[in-house]
């Protein structure tokens, strides 16, 4: 899964792996916006099957591994 | 060509829309994708002795994005907005651009969202046209992003040029740099930083990059593009417009003044109409959503048909000028080396 999710975001946001770790912050590590959150979680839930992701526990997600953690919970795969 | 209108889209939708589509549509003999609630906008078409116009189609749509909507929310939430199912059809290839009325903000994060950006595009612009006595200049960005890097503003000079190439019809268009002064030490850090990449491009042969300007100097006619953050954009082109409305109450207030100014206005009533013309938004068509993968117009809130008319003639400019082609072609230019 934590693959995945960062090969999704090396694809949007043109990183490599090297940038990305569990501890990574969306905002002070890599500089991306709120949009930015939306665009990779509508693509992670095409992905992955999953359900909208409310508003509430988008603006949870701080780092890298908060994502991972909230896909892995509520993904089909 | 097929262009895709939000019906629903602004101050006067439906009956503003539908009234400079299908003015449009007689005009420019291109097809008109209709998207709204089908009643209303049936209605609309009939008022407008439109109702068997073959070149114009209604997509019924149930749902409208207001004012009041968050932005990426409404996009998420109102699949079946005029505003998202446009820009759905436009993603799915059903039309060649997306005019709309509509929340700039909502439109610019629907279209990022739905339609994406340019690969390696890193934020959307928006590029406004004013008048300046020739072809016009465009000021990019004017609000989307507040904030910006160096980079942006790299990416917003190459996507303002490629744009006044080609729709503005600029040979070679000169860019400039919004700064607090000519010289080139002038400014802080992302305009110093902005200033070094854009000379880089220039010494490439890739920009006409003229240097800094002031912002006395937008509409002198000194350049094609000028360059600057979404903050001071917004501000810039807001001062732009109340000083314009400014200048004419007064120069209105001195005409009414006396019998013999009135006299000396009605000599020159011809002269007047065409400047005020020129500098009439609703005649300038809307503003493109520069570094979308395809091509996205926003048209003023407050269109009136004219403006729509307007703003369908530039997404037709758009799509057969193909901008986001020759954006796309040149993203490599555009990109800068991240450091390690």
């Amino acid at each position: 899964m934590y693959e995945k999710i960062v090969s999704m975001m090396c694809e949007q946001f043109d990183l490599t792996p090297e940038d990305i770790s569990e501890n990574t912050s969306f905002v002070e590590d890599l500089g991306i916006d709120s949009l930015d959150v939306v665009e990779l979680v509508m693509e992670l839930e095409d992905a992955f099957g999953m359900d909208e992701i409310p508003e509430e526990d988008l603006k949870k997600m701080r780092t890298v591994g908060d994502l991972v953690e909230y896909v892995t919970a509520h993904s089909d795969t | 060509m097929k262009i895709i209108l939000d019906a629903m889209g602004g101050d006067n939708a439906p009956e503003a829309v539908v009234k400079g589509a299908v003015a449009a549509c007689r005009e420019f003999g291109e097809e008109i994708l209709l998207v709204g609630r089908e009643a209303e906008v049936k209605a609309c078409l009939a008022a407008c002795g439109a109702e068997n116009e073959p070149r114009i189609t209604v997509v019924n749509a149930s749902e409208v994005v207001t004012m009041e909507d968050d932005p990426a929310t409404a996009c998420r939430r109102k699949k079946d907005a005029s505003m998202t199912v446009a820009l759905t059809m436009l993603k799915n290839g059903e039309g060649d651009a997306v005019v709309s009325a509509g929340s700039t903000g909502a439109l610019l994060t629907g279209a990022t969202l739905i339609v994406k950006r340019i690969r390696g595009i890193r934020r959307a612009a928006m590029g406004p046209v004013l008048p300046n006595g020739g072809r016009g200049v465009l000021l990019i960005d004017c609000g989307a992003n507040v904030e910006c890097t160096p980079e942006y503003l790299l990416q917003f000079a190459y996507m303002g040029a490629f744009y006044a190439e080609r729709i503005l019809g600029c040979e070679n268009p000169r860019v400039a740099l919004l700064n607090v002064g000519a010289e080139d030490t002038k400014g802080g850090e992302l305009q110093k930083e902005t200033f070094a990449l854009l000379k880089a491009a220039h010494e490439a042969g890739r920009i006409n990059f003229i240097g800094n300007a002031e912002g006395s100097d937008l509409l002198t006619g000194k350049m094609d593009v000028l360059v600057t953050d979404g903050f001071s954009g917004n501000v810039m082109l807001k001062t732009v417009e109340g000083a314009a409305k400014f200048m004419f109450r007064q120069l209105k207030g001195v005409f009414y003044s006396s019998t013999k100014n009135k006299l000396a206005a009605l000599a020159i009533k011809k002269d007047l109409s065409g400047m005020k013309a020129m500098l009439d938004p609703s005649e300038v068509g809307g503003t493109a959503m520069l570094g979308i993968a395809k091509p996205v117009i926003k048209a003023h809130g407050s269109s009136d048909d004219r403006a729509i008319y307007n703003a369908v003639r530039q997404a037709i400019a758009c799509a057969k000028a193909d901008v986001a082609g020759a954006i796309e072609n040149n993203i490599e230019y555009m990109k800068l080396e991240k450091e390690n």
